[in-house]
C-alpha cells in the first residue's frame, strides 16, 4: 500500500509546501497594486430574457466609478469558448442563464463598484425558461441558439443489438440520474489585470492553460496574443472548473479602458451563479447476458443538460459515451447520447469528464445483471472484461497494459472485499444500522483523444546563474505538478532540487505544453524529460569537457555539477559551467499526446484502470450513509511522486463522496437554490475519517513507451458505483439517483428489502 | 475615493495583531477578514465563502479560533488576534512541520485556516481522540485532499508536540 513509510526517500516535501503552510504563498487573488480599481460584473437578472435596453449613465456618474462596459465596448470578438466560441463576453440582446454578463464596472472601492452595479438599468423581457433537456427538445420550445437546442449527439453501434437482446437469458434495465456537482475550488475566480507599456497587458488569473487564455483574450481585445502575458499559477483548486475563461475578459477589458490595474475576486455566490458544474445526466441502460453470464447486448441512452453555452459540452458527451460502453466485452452495442442546451447553469469540464456519470450507470448494470444471474459480482465482471487487452470501448486499438485484470484481481484479494462474505446481518449493531461492502471496476481515458489537437512539449536550459531551468506550460492547481517535476528531474537526471528552477504558469516564459487537463500533465512531462535527457546531457558534457579540457566520455552530470566518472569527483559546478559557456546550453522538445490509430473522434489510446471497494453503513432511521473503509487498486504505470499519487486518489475519492451522497447544485426555474456552502454540502473531515488504502499497480509491458498514465481523474470515478453496490448489500435498495441523500433512504420502506429502487 | 459619508463613519480602531499593536481609522462594521487582507496586506488568511462555513479565513482571537469573515471590526477592538503570519516565526511550528511532512495540503488554499484550527485543537488537547479531531475540523473545508492527509498531519503533529513536551528531553529526529 502506498504511504509515507512505504515510499522511503521517494516521499518528499513539496517545493511549494513551505510557502503554503506559512501562508506566504501569494495566490493570484491575493495580489494587489497601487491605485488599483475593483472590478465587478453585472449578471443577468433572469435565466432567459430579451434585453431591451441597457443604460449605464447613472452608474458612470457615481463618484469613484471609472468605467462601465457593455458589449459595445468589446473591440474584438464578443464571444469565448475553448472548443466553440458561443458564450458572449457581454450579452447583446438576450440572456440565457443567470450567470450571463451584461455589464462590468471598475471603481475605486468594492463598495462603490457594488453600488454602481445597482445603478445600471437593464430592461428585460422575460422569455420562457427551459429547465429540462426534454423540454428543450420538445416541439415549440424556444430555440436558444441559431442551430437549435441540441449541442451534440454522439452515437456508437456495433452488431445488431435488437437481435442480441433476443438471445439474452437475462436483461436488466435502469435509469440513472446524476447531480449538478460543483467544483467548489476553495479559491473563487479572480485575479489582477495590469496594463503596461506599449499596450501590453498582464493578466494574473488562475487557469489550467495560460496560452489558451491568452489566445481567447487576444480575440476579445483584438490585439496580438504576444501583447498579453498570462500568469496563471498558483491556483487554489480548479478540477476543470477554471480551464475555460471566467472573469478574465472583464478584468482585461476594464484594465485596458481605465489604464489602471483592476482586481476582481468573485464572491462565492457569484462563483456558484456564473461558474461551470458537472453535467447532470439521465442515463438509461439496458444490458443483457446469456445464461452462462456472458454479456451479449448493451444499450445506452444519455441525456445531458449542458446549460446555455457549449464550452466543452460536446467533448464531455463523447467521453461519457465512450465510458458508458467501457471495458467489457459486449457483443452488440447501441449507444446514443445527446447534450442539450437549457437555461440552467453552465455545465462543462469537471474532473472525470463525463466518466463519473457513465461509470455509475455502467457499474450499476453490472451489479444488477450479476444479481439477476445469481452470480458473484466479482466473477461476473471478471468473465466479461475485454479478453483481448489492447482494444478500447469503440473497438479502437489502445496501448495494452493488462491493467484492467490486474486491478480487478487485486480487489478480489483485498481485505475489504473478503470481508464482504463475513458481514453478518446485524452483529452487535442496532437493527436500523445496516452495513454493506461493494465494489466497482472503472477505467478512464487520458489526453484529449483522437481528432483533437493535443500538442505538448517542454524546455531545459542551463541559465546564466547556473540553475538548470525547466519550463513547461502547465499549471500548479494543487495537484503537485511542481513537486512531480522536481522529483522526476532528481530521479531521472540525478540532479539535486537546489540545482533546479521550475518555470511554469507564465506565457512569457513557457513553451506550449497544452492544457493541465485530461490527466495528461505528468505523462507529458515524463515524455518530454525522456526526450530531452540525451541531447541536454550531451550538450552539458560537451561544454564541460571543453571548459575543463577532459574527455567527454569521462564525465557525467550529477548533483551540483559535472563529475569525473573515474574519480567520482566533481569537475565543475553548474555555475562554473554556465560562466564558462559561450552559447546557452538548452534542449527543447515538442510532440503530441499519443492517439489511437482510429477514426473515432475523442477515442483514447492511454487508459488508467481502478478497482474500488468500500464498506458503508446505512442508518435506516436517519437515512444517512456513512463511508467507513475504502480500498483502491490503481493501474496507471509507474508512480512518479508517491505523495502526489496518494493525494490524487484520496482527494478524487473525497470529491466522489460528495457526488454520491450530498452534493447537488439545485436549480429551480433556472435559479440556483444552493447559493453558498451552507446549502451546497461538500464532505467534511468527519465524512472521510475512515481508512483509505491505495495500491498502485505499476508494471507495464516490456517495451512500453508511454510511462506513467494519468491519475488525476481515475480516483474520482469509482466510488459512486462501489457505494451503490454496498447500499444494495446493506439494505436491498438499488440507488439510481445521486446524490443518495438521507431523505431518499428514509422514505424507502424499512423491511421491504428486495427490489426497491430509489 | 471615499465619499464624505464614508469619511464621517470612520472610527479609530486598535487591535493587537500577531503581537503588534495596529491602529487604523475604519468603519466599525468592516469585517476583520477584509481589514487583514485589504488594509494590512496580510493575505495568508483566505476568503472563500464569506458566511462562516469553510474556515479558510480562520484566525485566533484571544487564543480561540474564529472565522474572521464573521467578525466585525468592533468585536475585535482591543483583542489579540493571531493569523497564520504570526505562526512559526521562530522556526516552523510543529503543526506546519507535520503538514509539510505528511503532505497535508494540495492547492494550499484551505491550509492556513486549517493550521490555525489544528493549532487551537492541539493547544487544548495535545492528544485528541479521533472524534475531537473530526469535531474540531468540521468547520474547515478542504476540496483537494479528501482529508486523509490532513488527518495524518494532525496525528503526526500531536505525536511531535507530545514528544517535545513530555519526551525524555532533547528534540526528536527531524528527518521525515
Ligand atoms: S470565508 Fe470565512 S468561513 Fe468561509
Ligand atoms: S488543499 Fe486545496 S482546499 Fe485544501
Amino acid at each position: 500500500m502506498l504511504s509515507r513509510s512505504s515510499s522511503g526517500t521517494r516521499w518528499r516535501v513539496r517545493p511549494d509546501g513551505p510557502d503554503k503552510v506559512t501562508g506566504q504563498l501569494k495566490y493570484l487573488t491575493d495580489m494587489s497594486a497601487p491605485d488599483m480599481l475593483y472590478g465587478r460584473v453585472l449578471r443577468a437578472a433572469h435565466p432567459h430574457a430579451a434585453i431591451r435596453s441597457v443604460r449605464t449613465e447613472r452608474a458612470l456618474a457615481l463618484p469613484g466609478v471609472e468605467a462601465v462596459l457593455t458589449w459595445k465596448d468589446v473591440p474584438g470578438l464578443n464571444r469565448f469558448g475553448i472548443a466553440r466560441a458561443d458564450q458572449p463576453v457581454f450579452c447583446e440582446d438576450r440572456v440565457r442563464y443567470t450567470g450571463d454578463a451584461v455589464a462590468a464596472v471598475a471603481a475605486a472601492t468594492p463598495e462603490v463598484a457594488e453600488y454602481a452595479l445597482q445603478l445600471i438599468e437593464v430592461d428585460y423581457e422575460p422569455l420562457r425558461v427551459l429547465t429540462e433537456p426534454e423540454e428543450a427538445l420538445a416541439e415549440g420550445a424556444p430555440q436558444l441558439h441559431q442551430d437549435g437546442n441540441l449541442l451534440h449527439r454522439s452515437e456508437y453501434r456495433r452488431g445488431d443489438a435488437d437481435e442480441a437482446f433476443g438471445m439474452c437469458a437475462h436483461i436488466v434495465e435502469a435509469t440513472y440520474r446524476t447531480p449538478r456537482q460543483m467544483h467548489t475550488y476553495m479559491e473563487t475566480e479572480g485575479g489582477l489585470f495590469v496594463p503596461g507599456e506599449e499596450g501590453r497587458l498582464t493578466v494574473y488569473s488562475p487557469t489550467q492553460h495560460g496560452l489558451m487564455d491568452r489566445l481567447q483574450l487576444s480575440r476579445i481585445l483584438a490585439v496580438p496574443p504576444e501583447s498579453i502575458r498570462v500568469v496563471s499559477s498558483p491556483i487554489g483548486g480548479s478540477f476543470g472548473g477554471k480551464d475555460e475563461l471566467n472573469v478574465q475578459p472583464y478584468g482585461a477589458l476594464l484594465a485596458r479602458v481605465t489604464g489602471k490595474p483592476v482586481k476582481i475576486h468573485q464572491s462565492r455566490m457569484e462563483s456558484v451563479r456564473a461558474g461551470l458544474k458537472r453535467h447532470p445526466m439521465t442515463i438509461h441502460m439496458k444490458t443483457g447476458a446469456d445464461a452462462s453470464g456472458r454479456i451479449l447486448a448493451h444499450q445506452v441512452r444519455v441525456l445531458a443538460d449542458t446549460g446555455p453555452y457549449a464550452t466543452l459540452g460536446a467533448e464531455v458527451l463523447n467521453f461519457a459515451t465512450e465510458h458508458a460502453v467501457g471495458s467489457y466485452a459486449f457483443g452488440a452495442v447501441d449507444a446514443v447520447s445527446i447534450s442539450v442546451f437549457t437555461n440552467n447553469g453552465m455545465s462543462g469540464e469537471f474532473r472525470g469528464f463525463g466518466g463519473n456519470q457513465a461509470l455509475f450507470a455502467l457499474e450499476g448494470q453490472m451489479d444488477r445483471l450479476a444479481e439477476a444471474l445469481s452470480m458473484d459480482p466479482w466473477e461476473f465482471r471478471r468473465i466479461n472484461l475485454l479478453p483481448a487487452d489492447g482494444t478500447g470501448p469503440f473497438g479502437q486499438p489502445i496501448s495494452a497494459t493488462g491493467g484492467a485484470l490486474k486491478v480487478w484481481n487485486a480487489l478480489g484479494e483485498s481485505r475489504l472485499w473478503r470481508e464482504r462474505e463475513h458481514l453478518t446481518e446485524s452483529g452487535n449493531r442496532p437493527p436500523w444500522i445496516q452495513t454493506g461492502v461493494g465494489a466497482a471496476f472503472v477505467m478512464h481515458g487520458a489526453g484529449l483523444g483522437y481528432g483533437i489537437p493535443d500538442p505538448s512539449g517542454g524546455r531545459l536550459l542551463l541559465a546564466q546563474d547556473g540553475k538548470v531551468e525547466v519550463a513547461f506550460g502547465f499549471e500548479e492547481c494543487g495537484q503537485g505538478l511542481l513537486a512531480t517535476l522536481e522529483q522526476m528531474l532528481v530521479e531521472m537526471y540525478g540532479l539535486d532540487a537546489s540545482d533546479l528552477r521550475l518555470v511554469i504558469g507564465d506565457t512569457d516564459a513557457v513553451p506550449d505544453s497544452g492544457s493541465s487537463t485530461a490527466s495528461r500533465a505528468t505523462s507529458m512531462m515524463w515524455q518530454a524529460l525522456k526526450r530531452m535527457q540525451k541531447p541536454f546531457t550531451e550538450r552539458l558534457l560537451a561544454a564541460a569537457a571543453e571548459a575543463a579540457s577532459v574527455s567527454v566520455e569521462c564525465l557525467r552530470i550529477g548533483n551540483g555539477g559535472i563529475y569525473d566518472i573515474y574519480t567520482q569527483k566533481r569537475v565543475m559546478t553548474y555555475q562554473e559551467l554556465a560562466a564558462a559557456g559561450k552559447d546557452p546550453i538548452r534542449a527543447e522538445t515538442s510532440f503530441a499526446y499519443p492517439v489511437s490509430p482510429t477514426a473515432r473522434i475523442g477515442a483514447h489510446y492511454l487508459y488508467s484502470y481502478a478497482a474500488v471497494c468500500v464498506r458503508i453503513e446505512v442508518n435506516r432511521l436517519t437515512g444517512r450513509i456513512r463511508l467507513l473503509d475504502q480500498f483502491h487498486a490503481v493501474a496507471a504505470g509507474p508512480v512518479m511522486n508517491p505523495q502526489g499519487y496518494l493525494g490524487q486518489i484520496e482527494g478524487g475519492s473525497g470529491m466522489a463522496l460528495g457526488f454520491t451522497l450530498s452534493e447537488d447544485a439545485v436549480m429551480e426555474e433556472g435559479i440556483y437554490k444552493t447559493g453558498n456552502l451552507d446549502t451546497y454540502l461538500i464532505p467534511t473531515a468527519a465524512d472521510l475519517a475512515g481508512p483509505v488504502e491505495v495500491l498502485p499497480i505499476e508494471d507495464l509491458p516490456e517495451g512500453d513507451e508511454h510511462g506513467p498514465r494519468g491519475i488525476g481523474e481515475i480516483g474520482s470515478v469509482g466510488l459512486a458505483p462501489a457505494i451503490a453496490a454496498a447500499v444494495r448489500q446493506a439494505t436491498g435498495i438499488w440507488l439510481e439517483k445521486l446524490p443518495a441523500n438521507p431523505a431518499l433512504l428514509q422514505d424507502a420502506s424499512f423491511l421491504g428489502r428486495k427490489g426497491e429502487t430509489v | 475615493m471615499k465619499s464624505e459619508k464614508d469619511r464621517i463613519r470612520l472610527k479609530p480602531w486598535t487591535c493587537e495583531i500577531n503581537g503588534g499593536r495596529v491602529s487604523l481609522n475604519i468603519s466599525p462594521s468592516r469585517r476583520l477578514l477584509d481589514i487583514l487582507r485589504d488594509d494590512l496586506g496580510m493575505t495568508g488568511t483566505k476568503r472563500s465563502c464569506d458566511i462562516g462555513r469553510c474556515g479558510a479565513c480562520m484566525v485566533h482571537m484571544d487564543g480561540v479560533p474564529v472565522n474572521s469573515c464573521l467578525v466585525p471590526a468592533y468585536q475585535a477592538e482591543g483583542r489579540s488576534v493571531t493569523t497564520i503570519e504570526g505562526i512559526g516565526r521562530d522556526g516552523v511550528h510543529p503543526v506546519q512541520q507535520a503538514f509539510l511532512e505528511e503532505g497535508g495540503f494540495q492547492c494550499g488554499y484551505c491550509t492556513p485556516g486549517m493550521i490555525m484550527t489544528v493549532i487551537a485543537l492541539l493547544d487544548e488537547h495535545p492528544d485528541p481522540e479521533p472524534e475531537q479531531v473530526e469535531e474540531a475540523l468540521s468547520g474547515n473545508l478542504c476540496r483537494c485532499t479528501g482529508y486523509a492527509a490532513i488527518l495524518r498531519s494532525v496525528r503526526r503533529a500531536s505525536e511531535r508536540i507530545i514528544r517535545e513536551r513530555c519526551g525524555p528531553g532533547g528534540k526528536e529526529d527531524a528527518r521525515i
